[in-house]
């Protein structure tokens, strides 16, 4: 046997044939009965599987079952192999090892008193029917029914390599794309062919889309929003939106970090959330737009009016997250975006003149604008923070003497906001260090150690350290738990000092709400004589987790206004409500709670959008 | 047996089968064989021949190696025009020494010939060279289908008159090659046309079949490939105009009546090429069968123009949780009722309109029914309405093919249990189990005029029946035939194989009337264009073909765009736009009215030379990982297709 062509592994071998033989009960084989034996039955098998493509074949699959054997079995008068039904195709195991190779199917051992005592199983969906549109007119719409336009993939080589879109023809396997009448006609009867680099033609259903978007993602409705948001994250077929809205983002953050304007940057931070949970999009051609402005909403020096009210530190929380999300996502060995990114962390942390004098001067002797601003400081440790808790040994711990100073100095200071910022980054600092301290250091954690080690802070890190090993609940798992806390959604809030105080009450409150779009396309489509103009359902259902209660005590307030769910009664535990209402133009059709709500302030800014 | 025996034996056996009782005495007594021995004589065919034929040469297996290679020079040698064809001699002639080489148990010296020369094959004949290979002794080739039909066949190979003389000039000079003349002599048949030698597109055109090309004569008959005259056209427009206009005026209906003829009978009133109508009974279409067909005409004069610039619509119908269980689908004719035979042979039948599935009255109800009422039809039916899915059971295996009459009040379907079964779609209930295939049975189709069908199955026939016989009209066998599909004159079907050619058989005389060559891959489904005169075929890795029923010939070879078989073709109502569906997950529209222009012109001599690869093709949709099971165009043009979602692995 042998025969190269027929690859490997397609013959019994003499050796297995004696192992079948032992297996048997037939001790001494003999070669020649072997040989003989293996090419038989090499023989009949290959015959055998050949006659059972043939039924593969016309059950319309591509792939050979069991049932396909058992049925060629049956028409060579064979008696079919009982037992072997598995529903899905078997996947062979490969093992190797002295020279010896080997492919088996992983049987595992079943407990039969397990399932006896199990539950019955429960009984599969039955089979149902569907229909979508596949294509309106030789178009095909985007909805989540159909593929992507541009599958990701594509997607993540045209980012990679550019030129793989030059060399191939205007390709009609994304002839589903929609485009406007005017390129189909011009595509239909052109007869000279000219190349074209990529469409930066938007239809007018595009810009159409693009327009309420943008302006629900940033207006004051936010059942509007958080249907706009809905669509950014869910929709396929967004790709050739993308450069605008990246550019949307990025200028929209330009411009309203000058103003100052809290809400607004919160609103794009959510809308890059958006983007980037969307499934269909490949976000690496934008990442030079997307990066700079995340990276500003968390280090920037001043994010709100009033930094000594706003809750200007849950968008840069958020902000950290979003780019640890991106540094997850997207970091190649080419591109080095973690490294670059932590290195402008870093870089925030570094104290002017640390280079020269380790111990660092006295804070005194510093002018004040030659610092760092504390909330900058607070970004840059969240930014670090997320990245895991590696990170923050590295780039966090070794500053922290430096830092306990700066927040001394502050603490100690008048400032109202400055007192305030140090107060935060305090607490932040603490939660993102005391568990990689804890992995460091071995109990006993003895105070005085800490304050020569680290400092101002060494203390409150000692107490941290020591409650964090008490506490059962965090006690086996690791320390990058602690740190990359899940935090829920942002929403913006409507300045109002109590909200300082509970900043998380607020955050809570979204944390359930859940959206579901079973829509037609995102792109309105041109309304043909047959087919129906598809109709977009939100329904929307509110779940709310069993720690979340929903009092109202002193300092946690309900903003009832900003919660983007139909449910409008007090009593929020209601299960589950569900709404289902077509909204076929987006415009004018908001869902949420029609109560009067108080416009922020900064509303105005929007002209700046536009 | 030993070994000195064995050719006398079949010399015996030669004698006996042609009856020489005289000559066969003598040779017994003269190698004093008992008859003991005789009797046991029953050499299979292939041997027999063989080592009658070949008997001088068996006992030198390295001459094999040499006649091939002499024979390939003698190919690359010859004039470039003589040479494409003359190369289709070699496949042929290199099975045959394979097969020959085992015949005498040269065992290793044929799986060496074998690797040595089989790289050197046409790519299309590598998968019948692996089923080959598997033959590695005498014994296996018994059991072997392939060896058995290329042993029990003559491989047709086509020559031009000059290439053939330049052939035997070759065989006459050679000496050694006898091996090589008795393989042409016995395995081969060569055919002579006139006219000069084929380029080697020509020649790749048409090659491909399993056992070489069809020959011209096989398809010298005419075909009547026209449509029949539709007798029912004149009778209906009266109820149409009752319907859509009460108060009639004397002019409107003749001007309705020009129209109508405009659209639906757009060839001449008398097709030249159409059958006479009476050439297969057709049955008397009933008075609900009337209904229906005035529905259909309503229906269809709303039908939307296909063309390039105007792509239909396509509807997808998606089934979920069906994994891999879903087999065939398909649609009936007035798109209300969408059926899908399964893997664990039930067979369930939607409906895809709010109209819900009804079943009949039970059998005391139905006796209280006045007979000679008006709407004996809808009082016979269960008042409240039922379920939108019906499941129908009675298969023992995987149903293969499910098909609604052209009436909507049948269903036939045909299963692995080698059974075709009639359903009522009134009563819900099978009433037909037709026996007669004895192994699994592909594909059932209905005639255009319902009454007959067509049913093809592993076991090589295809048999026409008619529902109201149990037993076949019509048995034609002759190959392994995986799909059929009947003309829409219902006087033909055309049947696709695995053996790589499409065949079209006359339904009247049971003979073959056309044999296609030209598949490189096998063939899964066919379907005729509207009109009659072209037939579709597509099959494995997304291969697909049009061919002229007129001429045999092949019309056009559409370049590969799916990648993975074809099981659905559609032709659009006006026969404009051909649609087709794959395993790949794709539905593709093509140009089916430039291909024929192209085809028609070639045909007059003026071939253009443009690059057609991407003519034809229209469109591409991709579906979110359902392989296209089944297409359909409703009577106003709209494409609906059905797949099952296979989960987003």
């Amino acid at each position: 046997m042998g025969d190269a062509e027929f690859g490997y592994g397609s013959s019994l071998s003499v050796d297995s044939m004696k192992v079948i033989a032992e297996s048997l009960g037939i001790a001494a084989l003999g070669d020649d009965a072997a040989k003989e034996l293996a090419d038989d039955v090499t023989c009949r098998l290959k015959v055998i599987v050949q006659d059972a493509m043939k039924f593969m074949h016309h059950s319309k699959r591509q792939r050979l079952s069991i049932t396909d054997i058992d049925h060629t079995l049956k028409i060579k008068n064979i008696e079919p192999q009982y037992g072997f039904l598995q529903p899905d195709s078997l996947p062979f195991r490969f093992a190797s090892g002295g020279g010896r190779e080997l492919h088996f199917i992983d049987e595992k051992e079943i407990d039969l008193s397990e399932i006896l005592s199990a539950p019955p199983p429960k009984v599969p969906l039955d089979v149902s029917v569907r229909a979508h549109w596949l294509s309106v007119d030789g178009v095909q719409p985007t909805v989540p029914e159909n593929p992507p336009p541009l599958s990701k993939e594509a997607q993540k080589l045209e980012s990679v390599d550019p030129v793989s879109k030059l060399s191939k023809p205007t390709n009609k396997d994304a002839a589903g794309k929609p485009m406007c009448g005017k390129a189909a006609r011009l595509k239909a009867s052109e007869s000279v062919h000219v190349k074209q680099l990529a469409t930066h033609e938007l239809s007018v259903e595009q810009q159409l889309y693009y327009k309420e978007i943008t302006e629900a993602c940033v207006g004051s409705d936010e059942g509007r929003r958080a249907e706009a948001l809905q669509s950014l994250a869910c929709d396929p077929g967004l790709h050739e939106m993308l450069p605008r809205m990246c550019t949307f983002i990025s200028e929209g953050v330009k411009v309203n970090v000058v103003q100052n304007n809290l809400a607004l940057l919160i609103y794009l931070m959510r809308m890059v959330k958006a983007l980037l949970d969307n499934q269909s999009l490949y976000l690496e051609k934008y990442l030079h737009e997307l990066i700079p402005s995340v990276s500003t909403c968390i280090v920037s020096r001043q994010l709100c009016l009033r930094p000594e009210m706003d809750n200007h530190w849950a968008l840069r929380d958020f902000a950290a997250r979003l780019m640890a999300q991106i540094c997850k996502t997207f970091n190649t060995s080419t591109n080095n975006l973690q490294t670059r990114v932590t290195r402008l962390f870093a870089k925030a942390l570094q104290c002017p003149s640390q280079t020269n004098n380790e111990s660092g001067p006295s804070m005194a002797s510093m002018k004040e604008s030659e610092k760092t601003p504390l909330a900058s400081l607070y970004g840059a440790v969240q930014g670090l923070a997320e990245l895991g808790p590696e990170v923050v040994k590295v780039f966090i711990l070794p500053r922290v003497r430096w830092l306990g100073e700066r927040l001394e100095g502050a603490l100690s200071g008048v400032g109202g906001a400055d007192r305030l910022a140090a107060g935060n980054l305090k607490h932040q600092l603490l939660k993102v260090l005391a568990p990689v301290v804890r992995q460091l250091r071995q109990p006993p954690d003895v105070a005085e150690d800490y304050k020569r080690e680290y400092g101002y802070l060494g203390p409150s890190l000692q107490q941290m350290v020591s409650k964090l090993r008490t506490s059962p609940s965090a006690g086996g798992s690791g320390s990058a738990v602690a740190v990359v806390t899940c935090t829920p959604p942002l929403v913006p809030t409507t300045p109002s000092p109590a909200f300082v105080q509970a900043p998380q009450a607020k955050a809570v409150e979204t944390v359930a709400t859940r959206n579901v779009v079973i829509s037609a396309s995102p792109v309105l489509q041109t309304p043909a004589p047959v087919t129906p103009p598809p109709q977009k359902f939100v329904i929307v259902s509110q779940q709310k987790p069993p720690q979340v209660q929903p009092v109202s005590g002193p300092g946690h307030i309900m903003v009832h206004s900003s919660q983007p769910t139909l449910v409008r009664s007090q009593n929020v535990q209601a299960p589950v409500s569900v709404v289902a209402k077509p909204v076929f133009a987006r415009g004018g059709v908001a869902i949420g709670p029609s109560q009067p709500q108080p416009p922020p302030p900064e509303l105005d800014d929007l002209s700046h959008l536009a | 047996m030993a070994d000195k025996p064995t050719p006398l034996l079949a010399v015996l056996q030669l004698l006996r089968k042609y009856n020489l009782k005289g000559t066969e005495e003598i040779l017994k007594k003269e190698a004093s064989l008992g008859d003991v021995e005789i009797d046991n004589i029953d050499l299979p065919e292939v041997e027999l021949a063989s080592i009658l034929t070949s008997h001088h040469t068996e006992s030198d297996p390295y001459t094999y190696e040499i006649a091939y290679d002499s024979l390939k020079k003698f190919v690359e040698n010859s004039l470039d025009m003589y040479k494409h064809e003359l190369s289709t001699l070699l496949y042929p002639v290199f099975v045959h020494m394979y097969l020959s080489l085992i015949l005498y148990d040269h065992n290793e010296h044929a799986s060496n010939f074998l690797e040595k020369f089989s790289s050197e094959q046409e790519d299309y004949y590598q998968d019948d060279l692996k089923r080959l290979a598997i033959v590695k002794n005498k014994d296996q080739i018994k059991g072997n289908e392939l060896a058995e039909i290329y042993s029990s066949n003559k491989f047709v190979v086509q020559l031009s008159r000059d290439a053939s003389s330049q052939l035997k000039r070759y065989l006459q000079e050679q000496k050694s090659s006898t091996v090589i003349i008795n393989i042409i002599n016995n395995h081969i048949q060569i055919e002579v046309h006139d006219g000069p030698g084929r380029t080697q597109a020509q020649v790749r055109a048409t090659a491909g079949g399993i056992l070489g090309e069809a020959t011209k004569n096989e398809n010298r008959t005419k075909v009547y490939y026209g449509l029949l005259k539709e007798p029912d056209i004149q009778v209906l427009p009266a109820p149409v105009e009752d319907e859509e206009e009460p108060e009639e005026t004397p002019d409107k209906p003749k001007k309705k009546k020009a129209k109508k003829d405009n659209i639906f009978m757009k060839k001449p009133k008398s097709d030249p090429n159409a059958p006479p109508n009476d050439r297969i009974p057709l049955p008397e279409l009933k008075e609900t069968d009337k209904l229906e067909k005035g529905k259909a005409i309503r229906e269809a004069s709303k039908r939307v123009a296909l063309g390039p610039e105007s792509l239909p619509s396509i509807c997808f119908y998606t089934l979920l949780n069906s994994g891999n269980t879903a087999i065939s689908a398909d649609i009936c004719d007035d798109s209300t009722l969408l059926a899908v035979g399964f893997n664990n042979s039930t067979i369930k039948v939607w409906t895809l309109t709010p109209v819900k599935l009804r079943g009949m009255k039970s059998a005391e109800k139905l006796q209280d029914i006045d007979r000679e009422a008006g709407d004996v039809l809808v009082r016979m039916m269960e008042e409240k309405d039922r379920d939108t899915c019906r499941t129908l059971f009675g298969h023992g295996g995987p149903v293969y093919k499910v098909g609604f009459d052209p009436f909507k009040t049948m269903l036939l379907s045909c299963s692995e249990d080698s059974t075709v079964r009639l359903w009522s779609l009134q009563c819900w209930t099978c009433l037909v189990v037709y026996r007669g295939h004895i192994w699994p049975v592909w594909d059932v189709r209905w005639s255009t005029h319902g009454h007959y069908f067509v049913s093809s199955g592993h076991d090589r026939t295809v048999r026409l029946w008619a529902t109201d016989h149990h037993q076949p009209l019509r048995v034609f066998a002759g190959h392994q035939s995986d799909c059929v599909q009947f003309h829409p004159n219902s006087n033909y079907i055309a049947t696709g194989s695995s053996d790589r050619t499409v065949r079209v058989w006359d339904c009247l005389t049971g003979t073959k009337v056309r044999i296609m060559t030209g598949h490189k891959q096998s063939v899964f489904t066919v379907a005729f264009s509207v009109c009659g005169r072209w037939l579709a075929s597509a099959g494995a890795c997304g291969e697909l073909m049009i061919w002229d029923i007129a001429t045999g010939s092949p019309a056009a070879a559409l370049p590969p765009a799916h990648t993975a078989s074809i099981h659905a073709l559609a032709f659009s109502r006006d026969g404009t736009i051909l649609s087709s569906g794959s395993l790949d997950c794709t539905i593709k529209l093509w140009d089916f009215t430039a291909i024929t222009d192209e085809a028609t012109n070639e045909e007059n001599g003026n071939s253009s030379t443009a690059q057609k690869d991407d003519k034809f093709l229209l469109r591409s949709f991709a579906t979110k990982n359902s392989p296209v099971k089944s297409l359909h165009f409703t009577r106003r043009n709209l494409l609906l297709a059905v797949g099952s979602y296979e989960g987003s692995s």
